[in-house]
């Protein structure tokens, strides 16, 4: 593979808390390792495109959450999306993203049903968690940092597992977990945005897009900046 | 009687927190008056015309130009330089005068509207800005609404080329609707009214719910924020008989210049996505430094530095510094501008060679300490 196609779902809609910015670090740890990205920003009215390697969602309140997910059950958004996950496509979805790939989440008082990607259930607590994160992934071993700001409790189902263990924060809203994996599908709290804090998880979402194993980059600013907030978040 | 008490309790601890502490002693009056008299705040708007000016951007500079033109029709009192919680607008209330002038912050406009009961209340713009206290912009318009519609004696004056200040004017019983030809916003994907995807027709806005900058009162040609808080400040002095005066962006973009060492410096300051652009396109030359901050103020999240585009600063000598420093730099280095990292203001300054003009942008915290130092 040769390109690698990142589609920023909705970000008119999803991007209340920075969290384009994670389709522009995965371009540019993919020039490292010599992949060329195109980045497809899918607006409100768009059909997703069809061939997307690494799908991004992000955080928003809650109408906008309520009309993403409206589009995204529109048409054939859905199944493309369910074609996606078959022949091993990425999805990253931050917070509200988060909850709308979920079976279930609350939006302006009233529950509603979510794509059903990812096994887990979001009800509405009772205050505000905002705040710096820092959980251990999973996935990767490693410390991630991120900020969250929402007041979703997570709930996980038996097919899918907590992205991270929190060590500062909230997470899940228990304090115990953060987000939520099932094969290449993330979900998490995390803003940062994540992929900033953490360019590892960078990598790792290259990596299973593609299929290959890459050489390991050197860049010291990315390096130098996940490191203080690893240490800096107690 | 025991109003006046408490008012001189307050001025005395004021002078003792200057005298004493060394401190700036602007918010310390208004604190002890509310404590000790929780109703200040309405006892003391009693006759006297109150104007009320909020908004994400531009308040401080908008409410000095509203002070210019009031101060001409009587006397005036207004909020203690960027004071602009119930403390600040308690300590402008302390002294007499005809009319008061006051910068009040977003989340804390309802409860000035509700105890002050303004003439006028001026609405500037509400963008996205300090995440982790306003959250998002939808949830401090709402209530904007909920303000101006239980305020029906006061004229509520705005700019509705954002749609969250429409919002807040439609739901008044007197507002006038200025415009100036209508712009992007980068929060307005979604009717705050009725929370459909909001319809956009290159700078303009109509919703089927009947939301829209079209048929505005007054309609202004477009131009910086700047042109358009004077232009603002001029349709409120207006509405109350002042006479207009000349606009002076460089005055109202609230930017300082200082010498540091033969080094002249454009100080700037820059606390959210909106400021930052504004302020980006307003950099000429070579030479820049930027300072990002964390504090309370200043927001302690910093993910939206990533909905700020920097490409401006392409091509130019970048020195960062400030508590999160790494953070910009980091954001710049993912966009193709590569920064020198600094620990302080002094070092960071002093990599400039003497005589070079110097566009220092700079978060809440930052700024004030330079303008004040």
């Amino acid at each position: 593979m040769n390109e690698i196609r990142i589609v920023r779902i909705h970000n008119e809609l999803l991007g209340t808390y920075g969290d384009q910015g994670n389709a522009e670090v995965l371009a540019f740890r993919a020039k490292f390792h010599g992949i060329t990205t195109t980045i497809t920003d899918v607006g409100y009215n768009d059909s997703l495109p069809t061939n997307g390697d690494i799908y991004l969602l992000g955080g928003a309140e809650d109408a906008a959450q309520l009309l993403s997910l409206e589009a995204l059950q529109r048409g054939d958004n859905l199944e493309i999306l369910h074609f996606a996950i078959e022949r091993g496509a990425v999805i990253l979805a931050v917070c509200a993203g988060f909850q709308i790939i979920g079976n279930k989440f609350w939006a302006n008082g009233k529950e509603v049903d979510g794509l059903g990607l990812l096994d887990v259930a979001s009800i509405p607590g009772e205050k505000r968690l905002v705040g710096d994160v820092k959980t251990i992934s999973t996935v990767l071993g490693l410390e991630l940092t991120g900020f969250e700001n929402h007041m979703g409790h997570t709930i996980l189902g038996p097919t899918a597992q907590a992205f991270g263990k929190v060590v500062t924060g909230n997470g899940n809203g228990d304090g115990k977990f953060d987000g939520a994996v099932s094969g290449n599908i993330f979900g998490t709290y995390m803003h940062g945005p994540i992929l900033a804090r953490n360019p590892e998880l960078a990598d790792l979402l290259l990596t299973r897009a593609t299929g290959r194993k890459y050489a390991q980059i050197t860049d010291p600013l990315a390096l130098k900046y996940a490191t203080w907030r690893r240490k800096v978040i107690k | 009687m025991r109003l006046k008490l408490s008012i001189l309790i307050a001025k005395l601890a004021g002078t003792l927190s200057k005298r004493v502490l060394r401190k700036s002693g602007e918010t310390i009056p208004g604190r002890v008056l509310l404590a000790l008299y929780p109703h200040a705040i309405s006892i003391l708007s009693q006759n006297r015309k109150i104007i009320c000016v909020s908004g994400t951007n531009g308040k401080t500079s908008t409410t000095k130009a509203i002070v210019e033109i009031i101060s001409k029709l009587g006397s005036v009192t207004t909020s203690p330089s960027g004071s602009n919680l119930d403390r600040g607008v308690a300590a402008a209330l302390m002294k007499k005068s005809e009319y008061a002038v006051l910068e009040v912050d977003e989340l804390h406009l309802p409860r000035i509207i509700s105890e002050a009961k303004p003439a006028v209340v001026l609405l500037l713009n509400l963008t996205r800005d300090q995440l982790h206290r306003m959250h998002e912009v939808k949830r401090v318009a709402d209530k904007w609404a909920t303000a101006s519609k239980s305020a029906p004696e006061t004229m509520f004056i705005g700019d509705v080329d954002d749609p969250f200040v429409a919002l807040a004017l439609d739901s008044a019983n007197q507002s006038l609707r200025v415009s100036f030809g209508g712009r992007k916003h980068l929060d307005g994907a979604v009717c705050p009214s009725c929370g459909v995807y909001l319809k956009w027709s290159r700078n303009d806005y109509k919703c089927t719910c009947g939301l829209t900058n079209s048929n505005p009162n007054e309609l202004f040609e477009a131009g910086t924020a700047a042109y358009r808080n004077a232009v603002l400040a001029n349709v409120v002095g207006k509405s109350l008989g002042g006479k207009a005066i000349a606009i002076d962006e460089q005055a109202l973009e609230r930017s300082v210049d200082k010498d540091y060492k033969g080094v002249k410096a454009k100080l700037r300051l820059t606390k959210n996505p909106a400021s930052w652009s504004e302020a980006l396109n307003s950099v000429s030359g070579n030479d820049v430094l930027l300072i990002v901050t964390s504090r309370e103020v200043d927001g302690i999240d910093t993910s939206w530095l990533w909905d700020i585009s920097f490409t401006q600063l392409s091509g130019k000598r970048v020195i960062v510094c400030g508590e999160r420093a790494l953070d910009i730099a980091y954001r710049l280095h993912v966009e193709g501008i590569e920064v020198e990292l600094t620990s302080n203001f002094n070092e960071a300054i002093s990599k400039f060679a003497k005589g070079s003009h110097v566009h220092v942008l700079a978060a809440y915290t930052a700024f004030h300490e330079l303008v004040t130092a």
